[in-house]
């Protein structure tokens, strides 16, 4: 008896962290891309935020949790776009920039999100079986009895890996970002793909801000992201850029975090505290030693990230 | 087409003009957004003024809540001025008052006033050194990215607050609310000015600030750190350790971050808390940029910003404007200095085609 | 008679304080290997990029076969048939072959066609024997090879006027076989190539006509056939001298620095020293004379602890100072004046009293406990500042706003006040005007009359001869000769620079 329960228990684990992976899921596919580009954009939690609240604004108001997603992607987005002027066309201090961007997405949120704190979404995203694929054991009711968000994740790494490895269009990023002068010179246009990845990685940070509040909660608290923006940094160098990569730290988290969750509803002795520590310590280690690995073995980093370009003669 | 080109000099006209015009523009976005709430931006900003200069309560306030703001700005420029982005003050502030409350909450009421308060003191010091030396040390041994390491353990310090607040160091006798007992009369730091919650923390953050600017102007490790700052490479190849002015730098803002959270709960609040003010982090990394990394200025640029603080407090009660709208406009006013910075070197010039 | 297939009429080209190209005239035939020869700063790399489009000229026009043609961007060259193979390669090291060469092509849709481009590839790389493997990574390709991606990237748009930018400076002596043949191929199906370069031999080899440029104008266009390797050398290196100095005769045979067999590598891997040797007396002011690539730079890197030898051995004053630290060898007595002042020397956003203390503020006067005394600090910049006439409009305002000529002062008069015993100087005078040109030679002077030993990096000749006690000439990574200058022929000097003649290289004898 006691080996089925914990079977049970485990899927249910592993269940929650597939949809607590994708929330952070996607700002780190969005941020890769972005970092690809030679941007660096720190205000993914900014973004998210406001994905995640005007994402379940437009989802309470129309009733309709897709339209909430795509507001919540555009919201994302939006924002992208001033960090991406001052990064890319006035060369600021990209660092402060995704900071401030991150300040403001706080205080959008906060500015607005009073009126809507106690609400709750009455229609949200469904979950539904994939015939055949969910009735593989245990993977099954895993990954294939998700919502339609998650199951688009999964399309959308293996294309975002695809175009990047295997399209011209990935060829232009990733030469925009580890030279943009030879880019330059091949007749890239530097700066229209630096904005357009940009603009990307905003979208898909407020896609995974939006799916918080519309897949996971779903309502909306002040501040919810709380840090999984500052996680999904992290990840990015943790999967060396690389789209793939992405899914292991994501779903890592997402364990970690619907562990925690698990613990303290089954009422564990371990303070709900220092469960909530364990994600940001355990990516503090991680990325400790991913630098250090990545230093050894001179891989990944762009080499033009946080670089402005310009085309200034001599 | 339109291209940048280069200056020959800096016009002094346009180091006052761009964060001038910075502060304007934040003013008029955050008019834009209070509007989407159906609410009068002129009422607000007047509620702001009123509500940090309007009266003399409301000028104590506006110092109350510059006083931890003047010491996380000095600590920060310090290590700003080196290159290295310490985005953990909201750590080692929390270090620092947690460190320190341990005394106030666990030592003995009878100690003398001084003593308590200069054992509370150290602690907090150590607590924000502490919590500042570990992204430090990792940067200055293997390089690693001190933003995110500076920010992940600021959610790590939170979570430790957490922990003493829903546990062992909660009052027993407050109803299950995560506080802890009020600070006893001995570790309570003294409020200077009659009728307000002006503490000496006020005093200890313009020695601070004044201290911090002699370090940087005056000093060798001050000299140091500028040349560490604008040019890596001639630090090294003049023979400059880098990697232990990191470490001695951050040792120093972080204690600075720590003591002002001690002001905080021993000045202000009297009592441990999760919610301590944690706007403060992130508003000092505005402020230090506002007051172009001189700690002088920076007393001044803090003293404004408690200003908003205060006022945004206030409209947040009387008006039902929630505190948002304060780092909605200092975003802003960060994101036009940013942005602007490029005007300072280049100007904006018409190419006309020769052919 | 071959057709023109290209036309440059006056181009000239102002950058802050240079006139980097003055009215030059040249043209191109159809089928022609046509090179251009010069020294540093001769205004060939800017000539090329004009017509490559990443420049744009202040006047002057270009006609391609006849018509006025408007290049803008490299993309323009591109559909006008030029395509450049740049001294630096515009490629990107993470990507494949394939991918550098799909890299900004027009007619390809999202996805990759990728056979279609690999048999392409293939198709050049059998016509002329690259021996290129697409999928390979461009990390992983010798510099060799990663040229002929670059050739191939050309030739796949439909380049018919190549222009190569020094291409021989990363390759082996076979290698440069390989790609001449190559380029003789192209030669006999019509295309053209412009070949920039120093290297009189391989100018000689190739050419059929060669443009030599002289500080931004063109000293003459010649049939390779009506000139010799000395005529050449010549014209390249000119003979104009502006100043004469005083020089007091060198006094003393002792040693102070001794380079033995010294081998070293640059940024991009590549073995840039070869075994140098080389044995500099104390008192004298020791020019070394070379166009730039040859090791020069790595050489004194690493006399200055900034980079690593791999072989070899220096000596100072019979120290073993190979490998040490910056900070110890600067400790010792040696002063370094790089070439990119800003990049290197001085810290641009300080001021500059606080770069000029850069090399004494841990000592008093200027240190005393903790402090630094900056009242002592103005004094001692002042002093500086008026010993070396360095014009200083706002005391307060950041270096990066002064100008060329008064950085270097600055930096000259940072290093020299240390009276250090050896004092080393790369391209001091690169860039400036000429008041400033000759208060810095005259100031090197005085430090030798006074003991200092200088070591001396210039590509201005004319420099050179006129203030050094003796010149070795670097190419290839050695020294291949030592002269006197005062009884030296321009001519033998020039050859030597451009590796064509080797002096008895015996220690000491003038």
């Amino acid at each position: 008896m006691d080996g089925i329960s914990t079977y049970f228990i485990l899927i249910t684990l592993l269940f929650s962290a597939v949809k607590s992976g994708t929330i952070i899921l996607l700002p780190t596919i969005g941020e890769i891309f972005t970092e690809r580009s030679g941007v660096l954009n720190l205000g993914i939690e900014g973004m998210m935020l406001v994905g995640a609240f005007f994402g379940f604004v437009a989802a309470y108001l129309t009733n309709n949790p897709y339209i909430g997603f795509v507001v919540g992607m555009l919201s994302g987005g939006l924002l992208s776009i001033i960090h991406a002027v001052i990064s890319i066309t006035l060369q600021g201090n990209q660092i402060v920039s995704g900071l401030a961007l991150t300040i403001i997405g706080g205080g959008i949120t906060n500015l607005y999100g009073y009126h809507y704190t106690d609400l709750r979404l009455t229609s949200t995203l469904k979950n539904f079986p994939i015939p055949f694929l969910s009735k593989i054991p245990f993977l099954g009711p895993i990954f294939f009895n998700q919502d339609i968000i998650v199951y688009l994740s999964y399309i959308l790494i293996v294309v975002m890996w695809y175009i990047l490895y295997k399209t011209k269009i990935g060829i232009h990023l990733r030469a925009v970002g580890d030279n943009a002068k030879a880019a330059n010179a091949m007749g890239v246009n530097v700066f229209k793909t630096r904005y357009f990845w940009t603009f990307f990685g905003g979208l898909l940070a407020g896609a995974g801000g939006a799916y918080l509040t519309i897949g996971y909660a779903p309502f909306w608290l002040d501040g919810m992201t709380f840090g999984r923006g500052w996680i999904a940094v992290a990840l990015v160098i943790f999967s060396m850029w690389n789209p793939l990569y992405a899914i292991i730290g994501a779903y890592l988290f997402g364990s970690i975090d619907a562990l925690q969750f698990q613990l303290q509803a089954a009422g564990t002795n371990i303070p709900s505290s220092i469960l909530q520590m364990l994600p940001y310590l355990i990516t503090f280690i991680i990325i400790t030693f991913a630098t250090i690995f990545v230093r050894l073995k001179h891989i990944g980093v762009p080499k033009e990230l946080a670089k402005p370009f310009s085309r200034e003669e001599k | 087409m339109f291209i940048f080109e280069r200056r020959e000099s800096v016009p002094l006209r346009l180091k006052i003009m761009i964060p001038i015009i910075s502060i304007i523009i934040g003013l008029i976005i955050g008019a834009i957004a209070i509007l989407f709430l159906n609410v009068d931006p002129l009422q607000v900003y007047k509620a702001i003024l009123i509500g940090s200069f309007g009266s003399r309560y409301a000028f104590t306030e506006t110092l109350v809540f510059a006083t931890p703001l003047i010491l996380l700005t000095s600590g920060l420029i310090l290590v700003y001025r080196m290159g290295f982005w310490n985005i953990g003050a909201y750590g080692q502030y929390i270090m620092g008052a947690v460190f320190s409350s341990y005394f106030a909450i666990f030592g003995s009421p009878d100690l003398p006033k001084f003593s308590m308060l200069f054992i509370m003191i150290c602690a907090a010091l150590l607590g924000g050194a502490f919590w500042a030396f570990i992204p430090a040390f990792l940067k200055a041994l293997w390089d690693v990215n001190e933003v995110i390491t500076t920010l992940l353990l600021n959610y790590i310090a939170l979570s430790i607050l957490r922990y003493f607040m829903y546990g062992p160091w909660r009052d027993p006798t407050g109803l299950g609310f995560p506080l802890s007992k009020q600070f006893p009369l001995n570790a309570q730091l003294p409020r200077i000015i009659p009728n307000s919650r002006v503490n000496l923390g006020l005093i200890f953050g313009i020695i601070a600030a004044v201290i911090i600017w002699f370090i940087i102007n005056k000093t060798k490790f001050g000299y140091e750190l500028r040349v560490i700052g604008g040019n890596p490479r001639a630090a090294r190849y003049a023979g400059i350790n880098v990697a232990s002015k990191i470490i001695i730098a951050m040792l120093i803002s972080g204690a600075l971050a720590g003591l002002a959270g001690m002001v905080q709960v021993s000045g202000v609040l009297r009592v441990l808390q999760i919610e301590i003010s944690p706007e403060y982090g992130y508003t000092a990394l505005i402020t230090s940029w506002l007051s172009y990394l001189n700690p002088l200025i920076g007393i001044f640029v803090s003293i404004l910003f408690g200003a908003f603080t205060a006022g945004g407090y206030l409209i947040q009660i009387t008006m039902n404007v929630p505190y948002g709208i304060i780092p909605l406009i200092e975003s802003v006013i960060l994101f036009m200095l940013i942005g602007g910075e490029i005007f300072k070197n280049y100007k904006i010039s018409y190419l006309k085609r020769s052919f | 008679m071959k057709n023109i297939i290209l036309s440059a009429k006056d181009i000239t080209k102002h950058f802050p304080g240079i006139l980097a190209n003055d009215h030059i005239n040249f043209d191109l035939y159809e089928g022609e290997i046509h090179s251009i020869l010069g020294e540093n700063g001769a205004g060939k790399t800017t000539f090329m990029n004009i017509l490559d489009g990443l420049y744009i000229p202040d006047e002057g026009e270009i006609y391609i076969k006849g018509k006025k043609a408007k290049i803008l961007s490299p993309i323009d060259a591109m559909n006008y048939g030029i395509g450049m193979i740049h001294q630096h390669f515009m490629l990107v090291d993470t990507l494949t072959v394939l991918e550098n060469v799909i890299l900004g092509l027009k007619d390809q849709g999202i996805f990759i066609n990728e056979s279609n481009i690999s048999k392409k590839i293939n198709e050049i790389s059998e016509k002329y024997n690259f021996k290129i493997n697409p999928k390979a990574k461009i990390w992983q390709l010798s510099l060799g090879e990663q040229q002929r991606v670059e050739i191939i990237k050309m030739l796949i748009r439909g380049a018919n006027i190549l222009i190569l930018d020094e291409p021989t400076a990363v390759l082996t002596p076979q290698e440069t076989d390989m790609l001449f043949d190559i380029l003789q191929q192209l030669k006999s199906e019509g295309k053209s190539a412009i070949f920039i370069s120093h290297k009189l031999e391989e100018v000689m080899d190739i050419s059929d006509r060669i443009t030599i440029l002289r500080k931004g104008k063109v000293v003459g266009t010649v049939n390779k056939k009506d000139i010799t390797i000395t005529d050449l050398a010549t014209m390249m290196v000119g003979r104009e001298v502006f100043f004469s100095f005083e020089k007091k005769p060198l006094d003393t045979n002792e040693i102070l620095l001794k380079i033995e067999n010294l081998e070293g590598y640059n940024d991009r891997g590549v073995k840039t020293l070869k075994g140098l040797n080389l044995t500099i007396y104390r008192g004298e002011i020791f020019g070394i004379a070379g166009i730039g690539g040859n090791g020069q730079e790595e050489l004194v890197e690493i006399i200055t602890g900034l980079r690593k030898a791999t072989k070899g051995k220096i000596f100072l004053k019979d120290i073993d100072i190979t490998n040490s630290s910056p900070s110890t060898i600067l400790k010792k007595g040696v002063s370094y004046i790089p070439s990119d002042r800003l990049k290197d020397g001085l810290i641009p956003n300080l001021t500059p009293l606080e770069n000029s203390i850069l090399k004494c503020y841990y000592k008093p006067p200027i240190y005393n406990r903790g402090i630094i005394n900056y009242i002592n600090a103005k004094k001692y910049t002042e002093n500086l500042i008026n010993e070396y006439n360095v014009m200083v409009p706002l005391m307060n305002a950041p270096v990066r706003l002064l100008s060329g000529g008064n950085l270097q002062k600055l930096l000259l008069a940072r290093e020299i006040s240390e009276n250090p015993i050896l004092l080393i100087a790369v391209h001091p005078t690169r860039g400036l005007d000429i008041n400033a040109t000759e208060f810095i030679r005259k100031k090197l002077l005085e430090v030798r009359n006074s003991g200092t030993t200088v070591l001396l990096i210039s590509e201005d000749l004319d420099e050179l001869l006129m203030i050094s006690d003796r010149i070795g000439v670097i190419f290839n990574g050695k020294i291949v000769g030592i002269v006197n200058p005062n009884e030296v022929d321009i001519k033998d000097i020039g050859l030597m620079m451009g590796g064509s003649r080797y002096i008895n290289n015996k220690e000491g004898e003038f």
